[in-house]
């Protein structure tokens, strides 16, 4: 068991998970001293009638909730003055985002504006820039987002804001809300989790306490993608892969930030080819780089990928080559299963030869990987294959 | 304001409607087996005189409140908690949780392992409280309901258990 010298560990936010976990936001509410929430939502999700379960959830409760159902999928500044407006004219004391990524994100921002920065959100972009707790804020995730209810972080509008206090209050979990998504979608978020945990679990500024969200959260999608790309109605499996987004979000906010998922969101911003995507398919093969390098934990990662029976029957010497095979063979599944929707090499995925030299320049100028030529060969071998 | 609209709490009046008369029938066969079952007796016994327990949904009820007179006798005391000095609170957060446990999908120690419900007071407590709702589910359900809804499904000699069941019905309909 692999103990730092030194390392530090912070999750404030309490998760909720599991049938009818929507209908406890009631009683969270009241013990954070809430009694009006805003609730913001994508027009799509609202469609698929993921506010209609939130409305739902809230009957009985006596709280009567605001509801924006109109955020877009690339949200700016406009938009946090006119729910700011809202929030502020209405009387609201809390923020609920259901949905992915971006809602997420715009519930950051619009928690900034509404603590007391109304007129000056940008000056808060950067590390650290925000310096007391904010509103309450909770985050209901579907199966579109990566762990992003657990994050520090938000990228609102070209800007990265990240700070403790962003992080939510409460993240729920719940079975109704994780309504199946296309094979892409929850293929690329479920890889960027993955990618996460495995750079959390194996990385040299890994810690126990990371290690154990990590090691559950790895588990958890070895056990149930495949499953869930194959039969999106698997209503355990999307709710497994849910908690392990979460999990994976967990580990990721307290270790240092690997190469898969650095490289992966260049390729994903350069190609416009989903983020997540890249990140799994770039995975083995930087952990393919790293295993002979002695401050990586690879062959570690056997365990909570193939289990206990496969690990004790390996050499300890032959793990971490079997651990790397093993996601080989999973983009191979699923690209399988998913009838080559997923692509397992970015051939496949369109990613063209000229645009990874532009990948490499980019990912070695903002320090994401030193060696220009390593890094080049990475993207080759990721484009082409092994 | 496009793409905004603001929603009043709406109301689960079937699934309140159900809870509080389980909880009403319950309250009652409460009183019934402090009288007719020697283990709910006992669980009392150790319990203070004056001693009342609320079990209520949050966050506006349904209520069901039990205590003990100063004479050690055990009453099912109303659903309206106001006036009344409870000692120990019971409190399931949702009417959805109630549900769960109401129509045993799940028993009352599970709905406290998923953290359906908390409790404010002793521990102690709440713990015989639970054990006794156990004895009275086994009393007033079919065994093939009861062992969704208990812990363990207890081996009770046919007297106990037929001849208690029907003690405790007839009390509790009728009141005493």
């Amino acid at each position: 068991m692999y103990l730092p010298e030194h390392y530090e560990f912070f999750c404030p936010v309490k998760i909720n998970s599991g049938h009818k976990a929507l209908e406890q936001i009631p009683f969270e509410l009241d013990a954070l001293n809430v009694r009006k929430p805003f609730v913001i939502s994508r027009k799509d999700d609202s469609e698929r009638g993921l506010v209609d379960v939130i409305i739902d959830a809230f009957k009985d409760s006596g709280i009567a909730i605001g509801i924006f159902d109109g955020v877009p999928a690339d949200p700016d500044l406009k938009l946090i003055r006119e729910l700011f407006n809202i929030y502020r004219d209405r009387g609201y004391d809390a923020v609920i985002a259901v949905g992915g990524g971006p809602v997420a994100d715009t519930a950051k921002v619009l928690n900034i504006a509404v603590s007391g920065k109304p007129n000056n959100i940008e000056g808060c972009a950067g590390e650290n820039l925000i310096k007391r707790p904010l509103k309450p804020l909770i985050i209901v995730p579907t199966l579109s987002g990566t762990g992003y209810e657990m994050s520090r972080n938000a990228f609102f509008d070209g800007r990265d804001y990240a700070s403790h206090f962003l992080m939510p209050n409460l993240a729920v979990i719940d079975p109704r809300m994780t309504i199946p998504e296309d094979a892409v979608t929850t293929a690329s978020t479920t890889l960027a989790a993955l990618a996460h945990a495995v750079e959390a679990y194996t990385g040299s500024s890994k810690n126990p306490l990371a290690d154990a969200y990590a090691y559950t959260a790895i588990q958890l999608i070895m056990e149930h993608l495949v499953n869930v790309i194959g039969d999106q109605q698997d209503r355990n499996g999307r709710l497994s892969l849910a908690n392990a987004h979460a999990m994976a979000g967990c580990a990721f906010s307290n270790v240092a930030s690997g190469i898969a998922h650095e490289l992966g969101k260049i390729v994903g911003d350069v190609c416009h080819v989903p983020s997540g995507l890249c990140m799994g398919m770039l995975l083995p093969h930087i952990l393919e780089k790293h295993m002979s390098e002695s401050d990586y934990h690879i062959s570690d990662l056997l365990l909570p990928l193939a289990g206990f029976d496969v690990y004790a029957s390996m050499a300890e010497n032959q793990r971490a080559r079997r651990a790397v095979d093993i996601l080989y063979d999973l983009l191979k599944d699923l690209a399988a299963v998913s009838g080559g929707a997923v692509s397992r090499i970015w051939k496949d995925a369109q990613v063209s030869e000229d645009t990874l030299q532009d990948v490499a320049q980019r990912a070695v100028g903002n320090g994401a990987i030193s060696d220009m030529d390593c890094c080049v060969k990475i993207l080759r071998e990721a484009r082409e294959g092994k | 304001m496009e793409n905004f609209r603001e929603v009043a709490a709406g109301k689960k009046s079937l699934k309140r409607d159900y809870v509080a008369i389980m909880m009403w029938f319950m309250g009652r066969a409460i009183q019934a087996a402090a009288a007719v079952d020697r283990a709910v007796k006992k669980e009392f016994v150790d319990m203070p005189d004056g001693f009342t327990f609320a079990l209520c949904v949050m966050p506006n009820g349904p209520h069901m409140i039990v205590g003990k007179d100063q004479r050690g006798l055990v009453r099912y005391r109303g659903w309206d908690p106001e006036g009344k000095t409870i000692n120990l609170q019971m409190k399931i957060k949702n009417i959805e949780a109630a549900m769960l446990i109401f129509t045993f999908q799940e028993s009352t120690a599970l709905a406290t392992a998923r953290e359906r419900l908390i409790v404010d007071g002793e521990v102690a407590h709440a713990c015989a409280i639970v054990r006794i709702l156990d004895i009275v589910e086994v009393y007033l359900l079919p065994k093939i309901i009861a062992k969704l809804a208990v812990k363990r499904y207890p081996a009770w000699s046919y007297a106990r258990k037929y001849l208690g069941r029907v003690l405790i019905y007839f009390r509790t309909i009728f009141g005493f």
